[in-house]
């Protein structure tokens, strides 16, 4: 093999997409990735494509994301399940409802109009089903959803594509960094080395950082996710709550998939997870104080996958402040999947010394060691996984 | 004094009754009136009366042919049937199986099966520290360093959740178990082994329960 300019560390969705940004510019790009493409957050998220409820530093990056995943097909070649759908916020008392008509303004104030306050009965058109004591809400109509495994395959197919190539099994053992080059020894024994490194490795991106000389804090969930039988139609927007977690849609097929951020137990070592059946049992019963309508469903499938998340739920994006070549993108609290698109290019341009034409400060890699986040870093809304 | 292990035994077959006339002190979780529909190490998730609880036990026979709900439990699944000793006892100690699910020919071997792993369990040590659901990784095959992903790999082979989903509310059976556990075998666990009402499971909780925070990291790559 041909050695790499850049080695990316995690073969889910946004490895996967910087690579092919990175390919796409000329680079030769080799991912290595533990298990297989799309083996935790990436292939297991609800998949929401949201640009509602984010937190402030986020929004300029998810604005740009969802104009992407409106082309998502000239961009990976696939529609990867996308529906444009649109998402709600529903508030199910006046104090809520309070709260989300504040943050409408306050977007507005800075300029952004993707969030629509909306009263009772535009909700209930939105929402036939909802239940009768949800007073309004908030919508954002160009968000949607889409399907997380296909996504992450087509990016992974697209980069290939492009000339990356993607590794799989191939988990680190050992960083070193020696002049001017990043070597990375695999379990296998195999060593890989390229001047340029993206750790992209998620939940594992802390142990990555540590291993690069930068301790980053960085803890994990295992977000539980519910499936039931398929339905009669029901909805057709993506459904969040003001008050409560939760993330609620309904495929194409009919079922209706449940989360939004009760988790379950994980162990990092092992990838093994464990789920929390009184806590799946809430998710249950918030859908079902929701959507009454849903009394006769039955639970199908239930899952969790393994989500990095930081301190203040906001990702790592950025370059590391203690060593050349190496860029950071992970630790995306649950609410990365819609991101990915943009996050690959903002990747790619820090990687080849691009500008950055990002507002980045909020995800530095040092701002835990540099006083902790900045009070406007802190969440408005309730962040539901995927 | 020691505590009397408490054993619940799982199926309203020949298999299971002829386990409960051998345990008669043991719970019995029989379908229709009880379906077990999930199981935890020391813990069996049943749905029974439009209700959902736990039932906790230190030894568990199951006696129907429930893969998913033993393997939901880490047991070792070869061929569609639950690996286990000749006194029935699976892998996962304080777990042990009887009948179809452990290789039963008729209704006659299953009796025989379930009597001989009764008295087993009720002379054996109980044991409730079983391990967590362990995901597999691809086959050796497609693990080696410097072979590059192609389309047609392990990976691609796995189903995303509504696929999944769609495959599990099929009706239980041999065919469906052996998808289902196919997908084990990537995934590391395929829950739940029988669909579960929505509304009988939000039965079981009246308030949010109180959140937990990440769990830590501090590991190092090894």
């Amino acid at each position: 093999m041909t050695d790499p300019d850049i080695l990316i560390v995690g073969g889910g969705l946004h490895g996967l997409s910087a690579a092919l940004h990175l390919a796409r510019a000329g680079r030769r790009v080799r991912v290595l990735e533990a298990r297989a493409v799309g083996a935790q957050a990436s292939g297991y998220s609800a998949g929401g494509v949201r640009t509602l409820g984010r937190h402030p530093a986020e929004v300029p990056l998810a604005l740009e994301a969802i104009e992407r995943w409106h082309d998502i097909a000239d961009l990976v070649g696939d529609e990867c399940g996308f529906r444009p759908v649109g998402q709600v916020r529903v508030a199910e008392t006046e104090a809520e409802l309070a709260q989300l008509a504040e943050r409408v303004e306050r977007l507005r104030a800075a300029g952004w109009t993707h969030e629509a306050l909306a009263d009772a009965e535009t909700v209930r058109r939105l929402l036939p089903a909802v239940a009768p004591h949800v007073v309004g809400g908030i919508v954002a109509r160009r968000d949607g959803f889409a399907s997380p495994l296909r996504t992450t395959r087509a990016f992974g197919r697209a980069a290939m594509a492009a000339g990356a190539t993607v590794i799989e099994g191939a988990r680190v053992a050992a960083v070193d960094r020696r002049p001017g080059l990043w070597r990375l020894r695999t379990h296998d024994g195999e060593t890989h080395a390229a001047p340029l490194l993206l750790n992209a490795a998620g939940a594992w991106g802390g142990r990555i950082a540590r291993a690069a000389g930068e301790p980053i804090p960085l803890g994990f969930n295992a977000f539980q996710m519910l499936l039931t039988d398929a339905l009669p139609p029901l909805l057709t927007p993506v459904v969040g709550a003001a008050g409560r977690p939760l993330s609620f849609k309904q495929s194409d097929s009919g079922h209706v998939m449940i989360g939004g951020g009760h988790k379950g137990q994980a162990d990092l070592d092992t990838g093994a997870i464990r789920l929390d059946v009184p806590r799946l049992a809430y998710s249950a019963r918030t859908a079902l104080d929701l959507f009454p309508a849903l009394r006769g469903a039955r639970i199908v499938h239930a899952w969790a996958g393994i989500e990095a998340v930081t301190p203040d739920e906001l990702p790592v994006i950025g370059r590391s402040a203690v060593a050349d070549g190496l860029v950071h993108a992970f630790g995306f609290s649950g609410h990365g999947f819609a991101l990915a698109p943009i996050v690959g290019a903002v990747v790619a341009s820090l990687l080849l010394d691009g500008p950055e034409a990002h507002a980045l400060a909020a995800f530095a890699p040092d701002r835990f060691t540099l006083g902790g986040p900045a009070p406007e870093t802190r969440s408005a809304l309730l962040q539901p996984a995927g | 004094m020691t505590a009397t292990p408490r054993i619940v035994i799982v199926g309203g077959g020949p298999a299971g009754r002829a386990a409960l006339a051998a345990l008669p002190g043991a719970v019995r979780i029989a379908r229709p009136e009880a379906t077990a529909w999930h199981a935890e190490p020391g813990r069996l998730w049943v749905e029974g009366d439009g209700r959902v609880w736990a039932e906790p036990f230190d030894a568990l026979l199951v006696c129907a042919d429930e893969p998913l709900l033993l393997a939901a439990l880490g047991c070792t699944v070869r061929d569609g049937r639950v690996v286990a000793d000749p006194a029935g006892r699976t892998d996962v100690p304080g777990v042990s199986v009887a009948g179809r699910v452990a290789g039963a020919a008729d209704p006659q071997d299953a009796e025989r099966q379930a009597i001989v792993a009764a008295r087993a369990l009720a002379a054996g040590p109980a044991d409730t520290d079983a391990p967590m659901i362990q995901p597999a990784g691809p086959p050796s095959a497609e693990t080696s360093a410097g072979e590059t992903w192609a389309a047609e790999t392990w990976a691609a082979l796995r189903l995303d959740p509504v696929a999944l989903a769609a495959l599990l509310e099929q009706p239980a059976g041999p065919e469906r178990d052996r998808s289902a556990l196919a997908q084990r075998a990537i995934l590391g666990a395929v829950v739940p082994a029988r669909p579960v009402s929505l509304a009988a499971l939000a039965g079981l909780v009246a308030a949010m329960p109180e959140a937990v925070p990440p769990q830590a990291d501090t590991g190092a790559l090894a």
